[in-house]
């Protein structure tokens, strides 16, 4: 007797149910789209505009918005803040990715480790995630900072350590949940390697969570560069960043608000838009939500 | 049970103490330290600052410096601030009282709002409610908070004048009264992070709950709906809060940092910074090996919660 | 009470004569400069409170410890110094019954005796009576070599003190010393039958709830958010007239201002009001609002070993490259004042007759390619492989000091000079970076005088620099043996004639060598409410609260 097999249609990842839930989730692809937009605005307007970031004019300090051709007024020194804004998110934007995805490598590494081997072995590696949780970020950042000169790959490299122990708890609990189902005691009785049981077998298993914890990685990492930078130890001037333009408007609160409004909102909406994309990806590959 | 708990406890001292060694390490390798305030004075020279130093105790080898700190904590001497000479213990212990009472008004506030948001919007799943509270959710975790108490400041105190400018109490009047008013706009500034999550994690729980097959029996039953509600949703969700809770311990010490600075709040995350920015180093430590200890004590609770919930993982 | 003119000195020659003192009855009543003016008010109780806002908090109160700045408006407030300086500069006696000099025999001719008669009216405050055991036990433990003591420069040279009676005391000095005098306005006096029975003195309970005999008690702290002291009725001076002050901390600048306007605060300590606030602060009503000159002055301070520095040619470019008045007017609303030296305007000893700076950058250009650094490939001017190209630091975290160096950079570019910004946080900025002159160049506020003497060793002596094996915070490692002599010679001579012409050509000098570009002397944007009166500003102390006994509320 010959075995019937089925030819379905092959399901490709885009006609995948993760994906048609994710799409049925108006905030997530709003998120998408502000992203998307924010992205592009970054990479083209500087091109766009008359002026140049570094531009300083004393005579066209403070300007408020919609001065001539300065869209969103000037800073302390007279540049054009629309310009200085787009530059700023190409320096925060970038280094946000690349600080999550720094994160995410070292955490995931760390948790699928941990999780799989568990033992003394495991218990050493989250008793070193504890460690460095035990440092308050502020601390291992200033730490950093006072050693290190501050530039964009050193800012990437001190948030991206302060940040990859939440993904490493993440990844160390679900792959301890998965370690125990029955398709991993299948792979360990066929005889596959340790590593090809973590990487191949487990890890995709659990990118769920993963993929969720990497995009409010990236969201936590623009908000900490903000930080770093606005307490004055992060990107250093005059190349713009979202944190530095804050640190030089608090003061200007009452007399010049859209230094310190437009920066702010720019950092809202690039972290909402990442909130809103990791919600949706939460909802989307949750497998829990197959039954309703 | 107890050979886990003793496990635990080895684990944790060796914890503590690779993370005192580094963070010793760490500190003293930092280029500057506690006599840089007195770099730019006229009358001090060179030798004063030497002699200062040696007198401190800072011109030791280092793991000489750090085994007499160890030795004087095991024996319950946390030690002596550089700036004020008096102890670290009492110095952590009046800003810690300070920190709880704000953040624990705001935890209060974040659960008890965020409780009734997440269960509503989970209820009215997709209704304009649930909407409008998940996209408000997501803006309030997205704000700088340091950014919000700036604008908070600004609106409430120098244009409506309904609130201090900071601080916990007005200096001559000290009562109750006077104290809430002082700790209105910060609590609610810091809450607002607090509430976001605490009515996402709600919503999630709720709606997990509410899947569950106990309840389509309850219904059937027919108990209603408030009651299925009170005794099912919120008792389930509330083990996994305390995970939640327990995680969340460690950020006592930094996490009402950003509102101390802004609002003048003499807590735990403004002396950690100006202990810092002043290389008063025996406080340095101190906020350290408080700091693990919590991170302990957090995962203790987390990981013995979820051990009790979860029969498939073992307490390895 | 005294105003500050805009000229050059108001030393008059009476002044001078003064401090030379003709008459010991001159100094003796020390009058209206610690008191308020007899006519304003007959002795009523001490009333009303003054709340004065600080961005750090003082946290040491033994006054001979090393402290910082803010701690000095509580030493002033809680103890007595034995003399003290006036806002013009001239010394008062305080504990002291008159100023020691060469002519009423305090100082004898050769400088090295000195005898001090004292006061016999002065108690601690808890009731026991003041005496020159007390004196000689001060001195003593500053140079205990257990005591994390302050400065003790001077006091090292004290030997054989002698209590000849309870009001009267003498030693002998190692070496003429002039600018000892000026030293012992900052050296309050400690109760020695508190203090002798302290086994380790930095440990005493005595620094945590000081015992002094000045204007105001120690009554309470509240670390971490403010102190306060209570009005001494026993106190033999001309006051106290408020009955409590209160010393609060407010780390943020943005919100001490903010506490300012609203009220929370009465008097703006240390930093002051930020010059952006200025326009805004005069208009503001019920404050006062006044510009005050200090003696710190800010400079583009350089590193003379770096090797793009090394040519006097390259500094005088740089020089003429900035754009002072700019500056100035634009940064910083026209609140400092533009000055060529370290000495104060205020000062005795300032020379008005340096050259005056002009900016320039043509002239900068051409002297530049006369001393053979001509722009290379990249725009930057380079000689015999060294480009002209340096980082520039200060402390992170302060808005105008980085808007000036962005100024600085976009102009210097100009000129084909690149300036890199590399700023730290204070603590590791002042540390061995700074003290051990591992700098490029740096940003940096600072004064030269202590009290209002004018001896600059520790600043400009070779013998001074840090990165050298030498004892003081010369870090531009500057060595001119003129000036070197001259420093010399100022710290031995006594009369203020010989050492005014001694500093005018030390002035000359530096200015001529130019081992830091000198940018502005600061002025504090000083604020208080309307209705505090006595309040005199001295810029000759590091403190707004250096007689806080005179200040009285408006009834």
């Amino acid at each position: 007797m010959t075995a019937i097999v089925a030819h379905a249609a092959p399901i490709r990842w885009w006609n995948s149910r993760a994906v048609n839930r994710f799409m049925r989730h108006h905030l997530a692809l709003l998120g998408i789209a502000m992203i998307t937009l924010l992205v592009v605005a970054c990479a083209i307007g500087p091109y766009a505009l008359p002026y140049d970031s570094l531009q300083i004019d004393l005579r066209a300090r403070f300007a408020p918005p919609l001065t001539g051709q300065h869209y969103f007024g000037t800073d302390p020194l007279g540049r054009d803040l629309a310009v200085r804004l787009l530059m700023a998110g190409r320096v925060s934007l970038a280094v946000g990715f690349s600080a999550m995805l720094l994160s995410t490598l070292i955490g995931t590494l760390i948790g699928v480790t941990a999780g799989y081997r568990g033992g003394w072995v495991g218990a050493a590696l989250m008793r070193t995630v504890d460690g460095f949780l035990s440092y308050p970020s502020i601390f291992l950042v200033l730490a950093l900072a006072a050693t290190l000169r501050p530039s964009p790959v050193m800012i990437t490299v001190i948030i991206a350590v302060t940040s990859w122990m939440e993904t490493a708890r993440i990844v160390e609990a679900e792959v301890r949940s998965l370690r125990e189902r029955e398709f991993v005691q299948a792979a360990r009785m066929v005889g596959l390697s340790r590593a090809h049981i973590m990487f191949r077998e487990i890890l995709p298993n659990a990118m769920g969570p993963i993929i969720v914890a990497a995009s409010l990685a990236v969201a936590r990492a623009i908000l900490l560069e903000a930080y770093i930078s606005f307490l004055g130890y992060g990107i250093q001037p005059p190349l713009p960043s979202w944190g530095n333009m804050l640190n030089g408007a608090q003061q200007y609160l009452a007399s010049a608000p859209w230094l310190a409004i437009i920066p702010g909102a720019a950092i809202t909406i690039a972290v909402t838009s990442f909130n809103f994309i990791g919600d949706g990806l939460r909802d989307a590959l949750d497998v829990r939500n197959d039954h309703i | 049970m107890s050979a886990f708990l003793l496990n635990r406890l080895i684990q944790s001292i060796v914890l503590l103490v690779i993370v005192s060694i580094i963070g010793f390490t760490v500190l003293n390798l930092m280029p500057g330290g506690p006599l840089a305030q007195f770099g730019l004075d006229p009358g001090m020279t060179q030798k004063d600052v030497e002699r200062l130093a040696t007198q401190l105790g800072l011109n030791r080898p280092l793991w000489i410096q750090y085994l007499d700190w160890a030795w004087r904590l095991m024996q319950g001497d946390w030690g002596h601030s550089f700036r004020d000479g008096s102890s670290v213990l009492a110095v952590i212990g009046r800003h810690l009282l300070a920190t709880l009472l704000l953040m624990g008004t705001s935890t209060a506030l974040a659960i008890a709002a965020g409780t009734w948001i997440g269960i509503r919007g989970a209820t009215h799943r997709y209704s304009l409610f649930d909407y409008c509270a998940t996209v408000g959710a997501m803006v309030a975790l997205s704000v700088p908070t340091f950014w919000f108490g700036l604008i908070g400041i600004y609106i409430f105190t120098l244009k409506l004048g309904w609130v201090p400018a900071g601080n916990m109490y007005t200096i001559g009047d000290g009562s109750v009264l006077d104290y809430l008013h002082h700790l209105i706009l910060p609590s609610l500034v810091l809450s607002l992070v607090h509430v976001a999550i605490w009515s996402r994690y709600m919503r999630t729980a709720t709606l997990d709950a509410l899947s569950q097959d106990f309840v389509k029996t309850a219904r059937a039953k027919g108990v209603s709906e408030r009651r299925i509600l009170l005794k099912h949703v919120i008792g389930n969700a509330l083990l996994p809060m305390i995970t939640l809770a327990g995680m969340q311990l460690p950020s006592i010490l930094t996490g009402a940092l950003v509102t101390e600075t802004v609002f003048t709040w003499p807590g735990m995350g403004r002396l950690f910074l100006d202990s810092l920015g002043y290389s008063d180093y025996p406080v340095v430590m101190g906020l350290l090996i408080f700091s693990a200890i919590l991170v302990v004590l957090g995962n203790l609770i987390a990981d013995i919660v979820i051990a009790t919930v979860d029969p498939r993982i073992r307490l390895a | 009470m005294t105003k500050h003119s805009a000229t050059t000195s108001n030393y008059s020659r009476r002044d001078a004569l003064r401090m030379v003192a003709i008459g010991g009855a001159v100094g003796i009543f020390a009058p209206n400069l610690l008191g308020k003016p007899a006519f304003a008010r007959a002795s009523t109780k001490p009333s009303g409170r003054v709340i004065v806002g600080l961005g750090q908090e003082p946290t040491v109160f033994n006054p001979l410890m090393a402290h910082i700045e803010v701690d000095d408006g509580v030493h002033f407030s809680v103890f007595d110094a034995l003399f003290r300086i006036d806002p013009q500069g001239v010394i008062q006696p305080n504990l002291a019954v008159e100023v020691p000099n060469q002519k009423n025999g305090g100082i004898s001719e050769d400088g090295l005796k000195w005898r001090i008669r004292l006061r016999d009216d002065v108690r601690w405050h808890d009731g026991k009576p003041f005496s020159a055991e007390d004196v000689k036990f001060t001195l003593e433990l500053i140079m205990n070599p257990n005591f994390r003591s302050w400065r003790t420069a001077g006091h090292a040279l004290v030997r054989d003190i002698t209590v000849v009676s309870p009001t009267e005391i003498s030693w002998r000095m190692e070496e003429a010393f002039a600018p000892y005098l000026s030293f012992l306005t900052e050296t309050f006096i400690v109760p020695k039958h508190i203090l002798e029975k302290e086994a380790n003195p930095n440990n005493a309970a005595f620094n945590q709830a000081p015992v002094g005999t000045g204007a105001f008690k120690w009554e309470k702290r509240v670390p971490g958010d403010h102190l306060e002291l209570v009005a001494n009725t026993e106190y033999f001076g001309d006051g106290p007239h408020i009955e409590r002050l209160v010393f609060k901390y407010i780390p943020d600048l943005t919100v001490l201002y903010t506490q300012f306007k609203s009220g929370d605060i009465d008097l703006v300590g240390q930093p002051y009001i930020t010059p952006d606030h200025y326009g805004e602060a005069k208009t503001l009503p019920n404050r006062v609002v006044t510009l005050l000159p200090r003696t710190s002055f800010e400079s583009f301070y350089l590193n003379l070993e770096r090797p793009q520095f090394k040519e006097l040619a390259i500094r005088e470019a740089l020089y003429a490259a900035i754009d002072k008045e700019a500056i100035i007017q634009g940064l910083y609303y026209g609140v400092p004042t533009p000055t060529e030296t370290f000495m104060p305007r205020q000062s005795f000893f300032f020379n008005a007759n340096l050259p005056l700076h002009k900016f320039d950058l043509n002239r900068a250009a051409k002297i530049l390619d006369q001393a053979g650094w001509a722009k290379g490939a990249d725009g930057i001017r380079a000689k015999n492989g060294v480009r002209l190209s340096f980082a520039n630091s200060t402390t992170s975290g302060d808005p105008l000091r980085e808007q000036l160096q962005q100024f600085l950079q976009q102009t210097f570019a100009q000129l084909g000079v690149e300036m890199k910004i590399s700023n730290l946080p204070a603590a590791v900025m002042w540390g061995e970076f700074w003290m051990q002159s591992q700098f490029d160049s740096v940003i940096v506020g600072s004064s030269y005088l202590i009290g209002a003497d004018p001896d600059v060793t520790n600043r400009l002596h070779s013998r001074s620099i840090g990165a050298k094996g030498g004892r003081g915070s010369n870090n531009a490692q500057y060595a001119n043996p003129e000036v070197d002599a001259l420093l010399d010679k100022g710290a031995r001579t006594f009369d203020p004639e010989a050492r005014r012409a001694i500093y005018a050509r030390v002035q000359e000098l530096v200015r001529r060598d130019l081992p830091f570009l000198p940018l502005y002397q600061s002025n504090s944007v000083e604020g208080l409410k309307k209705g505090i009166n006595g309040f005199v500003p001295n810029g000759n102390t590091r403190t707004e609260s250096w007689n806080a006994l005179a200040w009285y509320w408006a009834s």
